[in-house]
């Protein structure tokens, strides 16, 4: 671990899910000293470094360090608490599955916002980078012989990452288009399902999702 | 690292779209490096993600090709593996950030490109406009708190500075047949000091042999 024991993280965001999930995950497994900040929107735009949320501020020994964009912050993180791989190749093995899943938040927006006319060709997009994005996570796990992590034997970035993409995509989207888990679910085989089951019991990450609904529930329910 | 025994393919359109960072990463490393341009979209199905670009990293070592794919990823790794992103995690982080930054502006200019609607176009032309406003007030606070020497880190060629190239080339150049008068709305936008960062990564001796299918985007923004 990289970080003194005397660092503490404040997390600025939303009070939701969006895009700060991955973030509030990994800060929980590392077990570091956070809190969180839910400034007041728009008023707090202008004291932003990018004018957007999430930021990360990092306090230690008196000094304060900040960063935006949340993978950015999600890689930051990763790293410093060990969650990522030192091996470049490794990394840029998670990273390239994180980017993919990223690809789908303009995909759902693009066919939520479509007019007529371009509705079911935007629909169409999002379903087919959303079976390729479900695809690589099966054939990732398909590799690695552990079924309960994507990688090795323990939690990394990648399990996270994929938890709170599916998190986003089965339970948050739902404000956005209440059908969106009736769209995803179906799409996840027996496999993938027992991986994001098997993150959410990690006690690494009870902390925080002790305080959250569960996704069993959601997954695992036959009336859907 | 030894580069000695490491050559790159990079699969790609032959287009500047979301490939010429990499190709001047790739350049400016000094490893040997070939492009294709695969037969689309026949060649789909054969990509890790279905998608271009994609890194090939081959070693006469007799390990196995290394692949890599996502245009944001492939600039990372050649970034740390080449030192133009610092080992400091901090460091590297601010370049990144900037980075997500940029590649939110180029989704908006993707979106723009790709939306039909009259009205949407125009509103998500706005908010292009606002995004970007902001990357060039980042930007510029970086290149004048870095002594306004035409970087916005350190002082030699960086990652963050080669994709701000990149990004500018791609919405300056490629963006024109999309939109005509693109380079007139950006350019009013552009500060002399990311000017100056334009002009500095085009000159400089690591990436100067880089011929890029955009010409040169000192000229443009010149003009």
């Amino acid at each position: 671990m990289l970080s003194g024991s005397d660092t503490v993280y404040v997390l600025r965001y939303f009070d939701l899910i969006g895009r700060a999930e991955g973030c509030r995950l990994l800060l929980t497994a590392a077990n570091a000293s956070w809190t969180e900040e839910h400034p007041e929107w728009p008023a707090e735009k202008a004291n932003q470094p990018f004018e957007r949320l999430p930021v990360l501020v990092e306090r230690s020994n008196g000094d304060e360090w900040i960063l935006c964009e949340s993978l950015t912050i999600e890689r930051y993180l990763a790293r410093v608490f060990g969650f990522m791989p030192t091996d470049l190749k490794q990394a840029a093995l998670q990273e390239q599955m994180a980017d993919q899943q990223a690809d789908l938040a303009p995909a759902f927006m693009a066919q939520l916002m479509a007019t007529d006319d371009m509705k079911s060709k935007q629909i169409d997009e999002f379903n087919t980078l959303l079976d390729r994005i479900v695809k690589e996570h099966g054939r990732i796990l398909s590799r690695n012989s552990s079924k309960q992590h994507l990688f090795g034997d323990q939690l990394s970035y990648a399990d996270i990452s994929l938890y709170a993409f599916y998190k986003v995509y089965i339970v948050y989207l739902k404000i956005y288009q209440s059908n969106i888990d009736e769209i995803v679910k179906p799409k996840l085989t027996p496999e993938i399902i027992n991986l994001i089951l098997s993150i959410e019991k990690e006690p690494l990450l009870a902390p925080h999702l002790s305080k959250c609904d569960s996704m069993a529930a959601v997954l695992t329910s036959k009336a859907f | 690292m030894s580069s000695s025994n490491v050559s790159y393919t990079l699969r790609y359109f032959d287009t500047i779209g979301f490939a010429e960072s990499s190709r001047m990463l790739l350049t400016a490393a000094g490893v040997e490096w070939t492009e294709e341009h695969p037969e689309w979209p026949q060649e789909k199905p054969n990509q890790p993600h279905g998608r271009l670009p994609v890194l090939v990293e081959k070693s006469t070592d007799g390990s196995p090709d290394f692949v890599i794919c996502e245009s944001t990823n492939i600039e990372r790794y050649l970034a740390r593996t080449y030192g133009f992103l610092p080992a400091d995690l901090k460091q590297a982080a601010l370049q990144e950030q900037i980075r997500d930054l940029m590649s939110d502006v180029g989704n908006l200019v993707t979106g723009y490109v790709q939306i039909k609607n009259g009205e949407d176009k125009a509103e998500l032309f706005a908010k292009f406009e606002k995004l970007l406003e902001t990357l060039v007030k980042v930007q510029t606070k970086l290149l004048k708190d870095n002594g306004n020497t035409g970087r916005m880190f350190g002082d030699k060629l960086s990652y963050a500075d080669i994709i701000a190239y990149g990004l500018y080339m791609n919405m300056l150049v490629s963006l024109v047949k999309f939109k005509a008068d693109i380079v007139d709305i950006i350019k009013p936008k552009l500060t002399p000091e990311v000017v100056k960062l334009i002009s500095t990564v085009e000159t400089d001796p690591l990436v100067v042999k880089h011929k890029s299918r955009g010409g040169s985007l000192v000229t443009v923004v010149s003009a």
